[in-house]
């Protein structure tokens, strides 16, 4: 388990969170969960994940700024799926512009995020 | 003991002494203050009560949302291939089924699932409406379409929509010409929301006003969809109820539906002047070259809000032949007609319109003139 890739999930629906969590960990990955930007920007910092999964929209810290910490403040590459709820495609193209590798809009399969998933950690 | 006594009384004897010696109007205003005073004590109480009682209310629905999130994942992940329902997910579906029973935990189970469901699509989404049904938690939203008040059969109504319950659709019919006018609403969602454009089959028996909101929330759905398979839309066009002929013109817009033009044309004599006008904004729209030459031919019998709305759809559909019509209105009264028929007379005919430059002294002739000339 310890060689387990490193997921960090910043995501403020805990029900969403916790069967991302089980889907995941099925597969063999380690999941942190953040409830919030600003968790997830601690937790990046600590754990130094191998793929971060944040949603746009957060309390505190958005998903745009924790992809902006990581681009520029952190340096780091580390691959990073944005969700995105209906209507938020500005948020999307802007996500993108700061780095972000792919994105999902809500509702989504967590069964797509998974192929998602492992294709960026092939 | 008895000296502090004495005291004690001597003072408040001085209070009653003071208020009973003072002018009314000073009475009054003690009096005021004492029953002010009192009123903040009691409502700072009664705030600090319901508060505590609030975030007393707040943990439980976090502890049993907790429990239910868990008892949900357990559910979603707990089946298998050779049972319809595993052991596992019977014990959940029991425990659900049980609490269910109990208002405020069958509210948190809801929108327990309702977090999850709208959150995410596919066998899992499908999962938890399966859970919804075996649960029994449907049964409670139907008894809420049979209440007497309005608001909880909404409630029910939106509950069955969140968690697109296809299979009550012949619940629904009942409400469509509902008295409450939230509950209509609420209907007519349900069923475009499900059911897509074939839910607004409503339209073709709907007897109330559908409102500029109503319409604007319907179209907001709809354009969620990826399909743009339209159903026919000419009934709706051709229907006595003047808000449907209404909102099938702005669907006609939209999906640039171009084969209902016939019956556009005919609407052009509706009787009702909003829709006329709406009617001559959509020939436009798509560009309906018939219609210009009756809108021209019938132009002086046209109210004048149509007449302008006919000189816009000029702006797209003009050609040179129109010339000598443009120039007769370019002294219109209407400052509108004025502005389009200069407009268009640049865009037609450049050299024409160099020449119009003095043909009338009037002032919003000139500024018009001058405010094309430079743009």
């Amino acid at each position: 388990m310890s060689d387990a890739k490193k997921i960090v999930l910043a995501e403020d629906n805990s029900t969403l969170s916790l069967l991302l969590k089980f889907r995941l960990e099925k597969e063999g990955y380690k999941l942190l969960i953040a409830v919030d930007g600003k968790e997830a920007i601690e937790m990046i910092e600590l754990h130094d994940p191998e793929l971060i999964l944040t949603d746009i929209m957060m309390p505190f810290i958005s998903g745009l700024e924790v992809i902006s910490h990581v681009r520029n403040k952190l340096n780091k590459q580390t691959p990073i799926i944005v969700f995105s709820a209906a209507g938020q495609e500005e948020m999307v193209l802007k996500a993108f512009n700061l780095g972000a590798n792919d994105f999902m809009g809500k509702p989504f399969s967590p069964n797509e995020l998974v192929i998602r998933v492992k294709r960026l950690l092939r | 003991m008895i000296h502090h006594q004495i005291a004690t009384m001597k003072s408040y004897q001085y209070i009653i002494d003071y208020f009973e010696n003072s002018p009314i109007i000073i009475q009054v205003v003690w009096a005021l203050s004492c029953i002010l005073l009192i009123a903040v004590v009691i409502l700072t109480i009664y705030l600090k009560k319901l508060r505590s009682r609030l975030r007393k209310n707040e943990k439980t629905v976090a502890e049993y949302q907790k429990e239910y999130e868990s008892d949900l994942i357990t559910y979603l992940y707990a089946g298998n291939e050779e049972a319809e329902i595993s052991a596992e997910q019977q014990v959940i579906i029991d425990k659900l089924r049980s609490c269910a029973t109990d208002e405020f935990k069958r509210r948190v189970i809801v929108s327990t699932l309702l977090r999850l469901r709208n959150e995410i699509s596919g066998e899992m989404a499908d999962a938890i409406q399966k859970l919804y049904f075996q649960s029994g938690l449907i049964i409670y939203a139907l008894k809420k379409l049979k209440s007497r008040r309005w608001y909880v059969v909404v409630k029910g109504i939106r509950e069955l929509t969140q968690l697109r319950v296809k299979e009550v659709h012949d619940k629904m019919g009942v409400f469509v010409n509902h008295p409450k006018k939230e509950i209509r609403k609420e209907v007519q969602l349900y069923l475009v929301t499900l059911f897509h454009f074939d839910g607004l089959k409503f339209l073709d028996v709907l007897q109330t006003q559908l409102s500029e909101w109503d319409q604007i929330q319907l179209l907001e759905v709809l354009q969620r969809f990826d399909e743009q398979e339209i159903p026919d839309i000419n009934p709706w066009l051709k229907s006595k109820n003047n808000s449907v002929v209404a909102f099938a013109l702005k669907l006609a817009k939209i999906y640039n539906q171009f084969e209902v033009k016939d019956a556009l044309i005919d609407l052009l004599s509706h009787q009702h002047k909003k829709i006329r006008v709406d009617t001559i904004h959509v020939l436009g729209h798509l560009q309906v070259v018939e219609a210009k030459d009756i809108l021209k031919n019938n132009f002086d019998i046209l109210s004048q809000d149509e007449q302008i709305e006919f000189f816009k759809l000029l702006e797209n559909l003009c050609e040179t032949s129109d010339e000598s019509f443009l120039l007769a209105h370019t002294t219109n009264q209407n400052f509108e007609i004025k502005l389009s028929a200069l407009k268009i007379i640049k865009i037609l005919a450049g050299e024409k319109f160099k020449s119009l430059k003095y043909i009338s002294t009037d002032d919003d002739y000139i500024k018009i003139y001058e405010f094309l000339e430079y743009n």
